[in-house]
């Protein structure tokens, strides 16, 4: 099927309440993107145009040029920017060969207004992430 | 619509981009372009899906098609009067053969759903889902090329301007060489001609993208285009004015002894 992998959206905690049948629909949303290990996946202060979930490889997320963490296959990025319609907040780098899905903001901000789940679930990450920025 | 017709049928911008359709009009009215194939932006979003019967489609509608493959964005909105997506949207030169044709679409869909194009269609009040046309061309291997304004962008002067280097245009228009300068009248007299510094050419290369290759230094210096190729290029420059309007902006090559026209759209900038 065209998309990304069911099982690889599955593991997202973002899906993890939605039903096969919902996350096949998302699925189909997804565009496969390679990068080359040291591309620069998104920028720190541009504006966003996707939603990435990592396949496989590695990337490392920066902020103001210092390194805060690393990311691997599962985990999901460029979130921030398409809810607000602001800048990146932090800066994505691919550190191997790096698949990932990717969700345009065209297609995400229809599938969160239209999936109460997936709308609380992305709440419950700006929340954490909104703590962890308070304890910085 | 999932379409993927010969470029002589591409005849709606809405549905093919402006780069398509022009390519199209230039080859209805018997102008020699590159053999090529236009799709339309909804094919080429669904073979960035992965969907298997519009990456069937357009692998039959390529395969009349020699040689490597040009592959160039013709995105619907691009080169308005508003706004020019030049640079924002991807070319991939010399890709190798059909069979890598879908994932050079997929690159091509990214590149307009890139953070760097969502930015600039911010900027310029398009803040529209982008649909990406696609024009797909034999490559030709130029000896060579570049561009041509048929009114001087710079006064306004009724002559054309012309600028050339050996091999691809690229290496004119991504301004790796100082490229050679012409000034000719509409009567096809020659008003000017400057040599410029062409010490590398661009290249397609075997196994697809293109190499930057060091120039034989006698060439560098030398005028790459003679009194005959001028003529030509200035019936080029009132045909399209013909065709398409004045003051157009058009990619040239010379390739076999056969001009060719690449691409001819109105001149958005001031400048060379």
């Amino acid at each position: 099927m065209p998309g990304a992998p069911v099982d690889s959206l599955k593991r997202v905690p973002l899906f993890a309440e939605l039903d096969r049948r919902e996350i096949e629909q998302i699925a189909r949303l997804f565009k496969e993107r390679r990068f080359s290990e040291g591309e620069t996946v998104v920028r720190e202060d541009t504006g966003g145009a996707a939603f990435f979930l990592i396949d496989s490889g590695e990337a490392t997320v920066s902020v103001a040029g210092a390194e805060r963490t690393s990311l691997h296959p599962g985990d999901y990025f460029g979130e921030i920017a398409l809810i607000d319609e602001g800048t990146r907040s932090a800066t994505v780098t691919a550190a191997s060969d790096l698949v990932c899905y990717g969700l345009t903001l065209w297609d995400f901000r229809p599938l969160v207004q239209e999936n109460g789940a997936v709308g609380w679930k992305l709440l419950q990450s700006m929340a954490k992430k909104l703590r962890a920025a308070e304890q910085d | 619509m999932k379409e993927a017709v010969p470029l002589a049928k591409a005849r709606d911008t809405a549905i093919f981009g402006s780069k398509a359709v022009g390519l199209g009009d230039a080859a209805r009215a018997g102008l020699s372009v590159p053999p090529g194939v236009a799709l339309s932006g909804s094919i080429v979003e669904a073979v960035a899906g992965e969907e298997v019967r519009a990456i069937e489609r357009v692998a039959k509608s390529v395969r009349p098609l020699q040689g490597p493959l040009a592959v160039r964005s013709s995105a619907v909105d691009e080169d308005g009067a508003e706004a020019s997506f030049a640079g924002q949207h991807l070319t991939l030169l010399n890709v190798p053969s059909a069979a890598e044709v879908p994932s050079a679409l997929r690159e091509i869909w990214w590149s307009a759903n890139s953070d760097s194009a969502i930015t600039y269609r911010q900027r310029v009040g398009l803040f529209t889902r982008p649909s990406v046309a696609v024009v797909i061309q034999t490559l030709l291997d130029p000896d060579v090329a570049g561009v041509m304004f048929t009114q001087n962008p710079m006064s306004g002067a009724d002559e054309r301007v012309i600028e050339a280097s050996w091999g691809l245009g690229e290496a004119v228009v991504a301004g790796l060489v100082i490229p050679d300068h012409f000034r000719v009248d509409r009567s096809g007299h020659v008003l000017d001609r400057k040599a410029g510094l062409k010490r590398i050419r661009v290249r397609s290369v075997a196994d697809g993208g293109t190499v930057e290759e060091e120039v034989p230094s006698e060439l560098a210096e030398r005028l790459c285009l003679d009194s005959g190729q001028l003529e030509e290029l200035n019936r080029l420059a009132l045909r399209c004015e013909q065709i398409y309007g004045p003051a157009r902006d058009i990619e040239w090559a010379f390739a076999g002894g056969t001009l060719y026209l690449l691409q001819c759209r109105a001149v958005t900038r001031a400048g060379l």
